[in-house]
């Protein structure tokens, strides 16, 4: 039988023009019901490129986090709390009328660490105080992460300093 | 078998094989910006392996997460675009397989990810015939096994050249998709020429 035209296409035929024109609509059937969040390959690389560090990887403290983290460039005020073996960390973000993101944190226990803000751009970098806050005034929106490394010590400097390990959060959208 | 209607690769999906093959050359490297570029191309693909296998949205992206790291420790033993592609889909279906048995301890989810699409949306005047070829297209896969329905629908979303070893991967035992047309797309294909529509293709 031929895997043509006429009659019915054999499964042991060659794959043909029709098929593989089939191919391409079923991909855009699913592609249209059910596309892969656009973001994702942006967030998966952000992983990635922190995958050779000693870290430890905070969690989300609750899945309703989860929209709130995807929630990009929203009005309101979003807080989310993420949770590593050793450190809570809690950020609130305001959208300033620049149009960029101020974002405010707090570590539990309260400590000094050394807090980086990795955004697609460019990095940013602040120390929490003593109480463990700390703050971001201009952040761009789009991709970005917190990484909260051991703080340096300085010359009579006291105060609970935390575990020598970096904590990393997942990705979030500004 | 009739060899006059078989297509052959088209230069620039061989390209394609070369540009992936050299790009996980350079991850093997160490290079963020290969290792990059391979998950931009390849990630939707995993993502319909993920859902095709009955995962949440939230699950599926952290099972992504979880095969894409994994796959760092696991470039040595891998050359070519075929292999790259075999193994990642191979990898996503079983952590995807791993996550929804556990989810499933939990509250019994009903797996018709296919019942849970969308309908598809009503769209202008000039949609009309598109949408009715559409609903053929729906209708034909929805008759399928539900094996067929998820080989299909990864097939679809993998470049051609690979087509025969994620088939191979993916277990199917013979009449696979790649050299020949295989089961499934056969009775697809036959159901659609023999839609009421005439949506014959």
């Amino acid at each position: 039988m031929k895997p043509s035209d006429g009659g019915q296409p054999a499964a042991d035929g060659p794959l043909d023009e029709v098929d593989l024109g089939i191919l391409g609509d079923i991909r855009q059937a699913f592609h249209e019901a059910d596309p892969m969040p656009p973001d994702l390959p942006e967030r998966i690389r952000f992983s990635l490129a922190l995958r050779d560090l000693e870290v430890e990887v905070a969690r989300l403290a609750a899945e309703e986090d989860r929209q709130v983290l995807a929630a990009r460039g929203a009005e309101q005020s979003r807080t989310v709390t993420f949770d590593s073996d050793s450190l809570t960390i809690m950020i609130r973000i305001d959208s300033n009328s620049d149009g960029t993101a101020r974002v405010d944190g707090w570590l539990a226990p309260p400590q000094r660490r050394e807090i980086e803000m990795k955004t697609t751009a460019d990095s940013l970098s602040v120390a929490s105080d003593e109480q463990g806050r700390f703050a971001f005034a201009r952040v761009p929106r789009g991709t970005a992460q917190l990484i909260v490394r051991p703080a340096e010590h300085g010359p009579g400097e006291h105060g609970q300093s935390g575990s020598g390990r970096s904590v990393v959060t997942p990705a979030l959208i500004l | 078998m009739d060899e006059r209607r078989s297509v052959a690769v088209p230069a620039s999906q061989a390209d394609r094989g070369a540009r992936i093959a050299s790009l996980v050359t350079a991850a093997r490297g160490g290079s963020d910006d290969a290792l990059g570029q391979i998950v931009t191309e390849l990630s939707p693909l995993l993502w319909q392996v993920a859902r095709a296998a009955g995962l949440s949205s939230a699950d599926a992206e952290d099972v992504l997460q979880t095969v894409w790291l994994r796959l760092v420790s696991h470039l040595d033993g891998i050359r070519t675009s075929s292999a790259l592609t075999a193994w990642l889909v191979v990898t996503t279906r079983r952590e995807a397989w791993r996550v929804r048995a556990a989810a499933r301890r939990q509250f019994p989810a009903d797996q018709d990810w296919l019942a849970a699409l969308p309908d598809t949306e009503p769209g202008g005047e000039e949609r009309v015939v598109i949408d009715d070829q559409r609903r053929a297209l729906w209708a034909a896969i929805r008759l399928l096994s539900p094996r067929c329905q998820e080989l299909l629908r990864i097939i679809a979303f993998v470049s051609r050249p690979d087509y025969s070893a994620v088939a191979a991967e993916l277990g199917i035992p013979r009449g696979s998709v790649g050299p020949t047309r295989g089961r499934c797309l056969a009775k697809l294909r036959a159901t659609l020429a023999a839609g009421p529509e005439g949506s014959a293709r």
